[in-house]
């Protein structure tokens, strides 16, 4: 076993995220004045920030310590350049058969070209690995890369802008389509020994991606994020999305980490006029993770529509954060999660619609509603509206409940057993957010997941 | 009574109404019948003075008044009522209280006397009588949760109890069936008095089978194209609309 | 003066000795105070010698002054409350003076000298001349004699054993009931404001309702409008015994002023097995002016304790006056079967501020909560409806629905709505639903081309709209309440 740090929110905070850090000089384009400058910057706000106090809003419902006990290091640090790589045998059993796309993987947050397939792209389509990408074009991230997801405050971002190393970059040129998904698998491996065979410890990788698509581009992006287990690890990605004129995305995240997993993600969409954003995050995996949805409208007529599915059993911890912010007129959001919890699972939903002064005409409706189904599962929900400006639209709705008593009789007067039942109902519950999810190979994929999960729910 | 002469209005760019002249005289019930987007509503509204319609030329004269300078509320108080197509729902707003002040208001501005509560309740009881309405409706909230023949019927009701000159009827027939269309025509027909005109705007020669008029009136791109007596609708039937682009154009 | 050590009471083992050392060498520098002084009102200052003397001039037992102190040591060490999303000038409370005569002498002597505003708003409310003296603070003469009034209703409560009195003769009547309830639901430690009032606190009401009793009146305030001035930190403690019932009024429609900006309040209510308790406030404070200028803050701890099974505790409140209020009258649904409801209009316009909701804490088996929660807002006004629903890991089957509106007004308004929802228990079942939206302009269009002023016609939909929860206001207050409302809004639209 890895020895724990004993982490208690105690100590220095700017020291207890130090081991996070690479060592200063280590990334890649050290030669990109402006790429430096943000990570020097984005060091100096891991400083300032330091560790979320459970007090802060932010945090109120979601413990660090379970994160910070485990000792992470970053990953160039804690299994060395070469340490972390995934066979294509193992690779195999991580795969969606059916599924078709342009596959890249991610290992431990590296670029694996070998493991990657990304087939033939479409013209006006870029994909690649980040740290080729800065190293062949690095003119053409210029600009985008960290512009989207800023300064922030969020600790977790500015760690991950620190460290920024390697990841995914999707270009997409005025108008250009992208057929076929493209598929980024995020792959955690665990902790391996040195060449002494002394253990190490537990990595965590902060993958960058950048999705950035022209005006009227159109692309599906399947983002999945698994892991062999083994050992903790842990994911720290941030996405930067930005969407050009009339652009369309649609964004499926499925975070189907091992037990050990450890997952925090942040997601940051710029969304240009007209423009449409289709999102869907499905939570089936990990032990502690949290999901940060930063919405932004740049132009007037967007829609984003937001929507998702956890499952949160014995150990976990589920939290999801969505701040959608409306700054200009004439947009509209959606926003709707479900949640089934069981076991000790523990989840969190904290999300906020924010109108500003100007942004007449808004259409917001956000919803969360949650099954719970066991006496020692909890949910924290926070369904936040903020509105300066008068003629909007806007509502939101919570739900927490269980399955209802006499959908379940009518189901079992039937013949139907009642774990079948109760599992049939979850399904039905869940359907409303798994629907949405296409292709089929990817639907039939999770709804399989969602039906394993539920079946080791003690229900 | 009313004198529409040379009507313009546009709903931002375009103009819907392109020259359109009435006259209505008192107790004459008068059809307007078109196809959809000639602008039978757009008429309608600037009538009664809904926002968002531009009047550019023309003129709207009402018993003497120059109704297009008016306030929606005083054109109610001289006696226009529009039956709306599509009545708005007022969550809360009990719909007898809501008629009360309205009726109040309205004789107010004609120098009558508040009614109290007694006896406002024994003329909506009456009113109740002559239109076979029972008084369901008027416990709930105004057209909140009314199925659309429950609203057509409120709005009748509404007319009987605020008696105005000159009623506006804007696709009253439209979403009805049958049955429902039967009770709210007889409404009107209870109503019709030779001190108070009406407008009865619809797409479908129905309704006039059951609400006959003296005038029938086509309008098409803004304009009124053809008058004549109760035959032109069954003209219209009998023909469509589509023969009135030729004319139109 | 000085306070030794020995009169630190035990129960404050959290006040480090550094802070009560600090307190003590305080306490006898502090402006100069000395306790001879013989006039009714304390020079602006606080500290331990003011507190011992406010207690000192009530008569109060020791056991009470000893409450006030360990009160205020403990709120030298909270840091004042930030999160709710108001905003104003820091308060120096320093420069407050903590004791003043019940009567003001400087008060206007007629009506002749007063706001014509404030008059003008009397007269649109209807309320008699002798009652519009007595609101706008002006000596009452004896037509008008309140003190007699309230001795006749005293008189009837206490066929049937009611105890209705000021919470200074009750500390003088019924020690033991005070002692035994007083801050047991809200301590003195709960927050900032809270721990304020707990050591400072001049008057307010005491209601004790024996058991299976239901209390023959609507209780209210409004009787002894003019036998104490309860001045700006009011306390009110109200008790239920097992089967009772009472029906308590707080504030009234009129418009009311107070050369007093901060009013931090604190309410607490215990209902044992089987009572109920229904508290109805109308606030109507001076909100101040346009400009938002001085204006009360209303910095309230409302909280009742459903502490036996099957009782029941229903907040209703029609929030319209004040620069800024922060109030969220609460439930904790201890005893199974317990019931708790919170029904809410605010309004806020000018500069108005509001942050209000409410908590509802499950702590019982099927204990149900529900919430209602209207806020209106015009011109600048802000509001917040920040409301907490805690359904413990115990609460089996507990039940909460949760409705929560907003309509704006114009375009410089905001309204907030931050609903924590913490669920521990599978059984639970919790719905809330909030919206936003404004007047619509078919709505409006529709009242006025019935006949309508527009002015009325925002009203009549104003009131629509706060309909579910005027329907729990007692049938008078109700219907003062509606004007309130109307009032409240003239000019606001447009």
């Amino acid at each position: 076993m890895t020895p724990g740090k004993g982490a208690q929110g105690q100590g220095s905070p700017a020291a207890l995220f130090q081991d996070w850090l690479p060592a200063a000089g280590r990334s890649t384009g050290q030669s990109l004045p402006w790429l430096a400058a943000q990570r020097v910057q984005a060091r100096a706000r891991v400083r300032e920030l330091g560790v979320p106090s459970p007090k802060s809003e932010g945090w109120r419902y979601s413990s660090l310590s379970p994160l910070l006990e485990q000792g992470f290091r970053a990953v160039g640090e804690a299994s060395g350049e070469a340490g972390s790589a995934l066979d294509p045998g193992a690779l195999q059993t991580l795969l969606i058969p059916e599924l078709r796309s342009h596959r890249v993987v991610l290992v431990n947050g590296r670029f694996d070209a070998a493991l990657s397939a990304l087939g033939t792209l479409p013209r006006g389509v870029r994909i690649g690995g980040l740290r080729d990408s800065l190293a062949r074009d690095p003119d053409a991230l210029e600009g985008l890369l960290t512009s989207v997801a800023g300064d922030g405050s969020h600790v977790f971002t500015a760690i991950n802008t620190a460290s920024l190393d390697d990841g995914v970059v999707l270009l997409m040129e005025r108008g250009a389509l992208l057929e076929e998904p493209l598929e980024v698998i995020h792959v955690a491996l665990p902790a391996s020994a040195d060449a002494r065979g002394h253990e190490l410890a537990p990595p965590v990788a902060h993958p960058r991606l950048l999705f950035s698509l022209g005006d009227g581009a159109q692309a599906e992006i399947i983002e999945r994020y698994v892991g062999p287990g083994g050992g903790p690890s842990c994911t720290n990605a941030v996405v930067e999305i930005a969407l050009g004129r009339g652009a369309l995305l649609r964004h499926r995240r499925i975070q189907d980490e091992h037990a050990d997993g450890f997952h925090l993600s942040g997601v940051y969409l710029s969304q240009g006029a007209d423009s449409r954003y289709e999102g869907i995050n499905i939570g089936l995996g990990g032990r502690w993770a949290r999901t940060d949805l930063v919405m932004r409208f740049t132009g007037e007529h967007a829609e984003c529509d937001l929507r998702g599915l956890y499952l949160a059993g014995d150990r976990q911890l589920l939290d999801y954060h969505l701040d959608v912010h409306h700054g200009l007129p004439h947009c509209a959001s959606r926003e709707n999660f479900k949640g089934i919890l069981f076991g000790k699972g523990r989840a969190v939903f904290d999300g906020l619609v924010y109108v500003a002064p100007d942004a007449q005409k808004t259409d917001a409706a956000m919803s969360n509603r949650n099954l719970i189904l066991s006496p020692n599962a909890e949910v924290d929900t926070k369904p936040q509206l903020e509105i300066y400006a008068d003629d909007v639209k806007c509502s939101h709705g919570t739900t927490v409940g269980q399955i209802e008593p006499e959908m379940l009789f009518y189901l079992r007067s039937r013949g139907i057993s009642a774990g079948l039942a109760r599992r049939m109902l979850c399904l039905g519950f869940a359907g409303e957010i798994i629907d949405g999810l296409g292709p089929a190979a990817l639907r039939e994929h999770v709804t399989e997941q969602v039906g394993a999960r539920l079946e080791q729910a003690p229900l | 009574m009313l004198s529409v002469k040379g009507l313009r209005a546009n709903v931002g760019e375009n103009e819907i109404l392109t020259g359109l002249d009435l006259e209505v005289g008192p107790g004459e019930v008068h059809a307007i019948m078109g196809p959809n987007g000639s602008g039978k509503s757009t008429f309608a509204h600037v009538l009664s003075g809904r926002e968002g319609y531009e009047v550019t030329s023309g003129s709207v004269q009402f018993d003497g008044h120059d109704l297009l300078e008016l306030e929606p509320e005083e054109r109610a108080r001289l006696g226009l009522f529009l039956a709306f197509q599509y009545p708005v729902e007022l969550p809360g707003v009990n719909n007898t209280y809501f008629l009360k002040a309205a009726l109040n208001a309205i004789r107010k501005s004609r120098g009558e006397s508040e009614l109290d509560a007694v006896s406002f309740m024994r003329l909506m009881k009456e009113r109740l009588k002559v239109l076979h309405l029972d008084d369901s409706l008027l416990k709930r909230p105004v057209n909140f949760g009314f199925s659309g023949g429950e609203k057509k019927r409120n709005e009748i009701f509404q007319m009987a109890m605020l008696e105005p000159r000159l009623a506006i009827l804007d696709e009253t027939d439209s979403g009805l069936d049958i049955d429902a269309l039967r009770i709210v025509a007889d409404g009107v027909n209870a109503l019709r008095d030779p001190a108070r005109s009406m407008i009865v705007v619809t797409h479908y020669q129905r309704l006039l089978d059951y609400i006959e008029p003296d005038h029938v009136h086509v309008l098409a791109r803004g304009r009124i194209i053809r008058s004549g007596g109760k035959e032109l609708a069954l003209e219209l039937e009998e023909r469509g609309y589509g023969w009135i682009d030729e004319v139109a154009a | 003066m000085s306070a030794s050590t020995a009169d630190l009471p035990t129960s404050t083992p959290a006040a480090t000795a550094a802070s009560q050392y600090d307190a003590i060498v305080r306490s006898g520098y502090e402006h100069g105070f000395v306790t001879e002084i013989e006039s009714d009102t304390l020079p602006p200052g606080l500290d331990e010698g003011v507190i011992r003397a406010i207690s000192a001039r009530k008569g109060e037992p020791a056991f009470m002054t000893d409450w006030r102190l360990a009160a205020y040591r403990k709120w030298l060490q909270m840091p004042t409350p930030a999160w709710a999303s108001v905003h104003h000038p820091p308060i120096d409370y320093q420069a407050i003076s903590y004791f003043s005569a019940p009567k003001k002498k400087d008060g206007p002597k007629s009506l002749d000298e007063v706001d014509p505003v404030l008059l003008e708003t009397y007269r649109k409310l209807g309320i008699p001349i002798e009652e519009q003296k007595a609101l706008a603070g002006v000596a009452v003469d004896a037509v008008f004699d309140s003190v007699s009034v309230a001795t006749t209703f005293r008189e009837k409560l206490a066929e049937v054993g009611v105890i209705f009195c000021s919470i200074s003769e009750a500390l003088q009547e019924h020690p033991e009931l005070v002692r035994q309830y007083l801050g047991s639901v809200v301590p003195a430690t709960d927050n900032y404001y809270a721990g304020l009032n707990s050591a400072v606190f001049t008057d307010g009401t005491f209601v004790y309702v024996p058991k299976h009793t239901r209390c023959p009146m609507e209780l209210s305030t409004y009787f002894r409008i003019n036998t104490a001035n309860t001045g700006q930190f009011e306390r009110t403690l109200i008790i239920a015994e097992e089967g009772s019932y009472v029906s308590y009024l707080e504030g009234c429609t009129a418009p009311q002023r107070d050369e007093n900006q901060l009013h931090a309040a604190v309410v607490e209510l215990i209902a044992l097995e089987g009572a109920e308790i229904k508290y109805s406030t109308v606030q109507n404070w001076y909100p101040g002016d346009e400009h938002g200028r001085g204006g009360i803050y209303n910095f309230v701890t409302k909280r009742g304790d459903c502490r036996g099974a099957r009782s029941k505790i229903s907040w209703t409140q029609v929030e319209t006056g004040s620069a800024i209020t922060w109030k969220y009258p609460s439930c904790i649904l201890r005893g199974d079967d317990s019931v708790g409801e919170f029904y809410s209009v605010a309004v806020t316009k000018g500069r108005q501020q509001a942050d209000t909701g409410t908590k509802m804490i499950h702590l019982g088996k099927n204990t149900r909560s529900t919430i209602v929660s209207k806020g209106i807002s015009a011109q600048h006004g802000q509001q917040s409806y920040r409301g907490l629903v805690r359904i413990a890991a115990k609460a089996e089957g507990a039940r909460n629905h949760t409705q929560c509106d907003s309509l704006l007004i114009g375009d410089k308004c905001a309204a907030n709505t931050f609903p924590y929802i913490e669920v521990k228990n599978p059984t639970a079942k919790m719905e809330h639903e909030a919206t936003t939206s404004k007047i619509s302009d078919d709505q409006l269009f529709y009242c006025r081309s019935r006949g309508l002023a527009e002015e009325d016609a925002v009203s009549m939909i104003v009131n629509g709209f706060c309909k579910e929860v005027f329907n729990e206001l007692p049938m008078e207050f109700a219907v003062e309440a509606q004007k309130l409302l109307s009032i409240s809004l003239e000019g606001a639209v447009g």
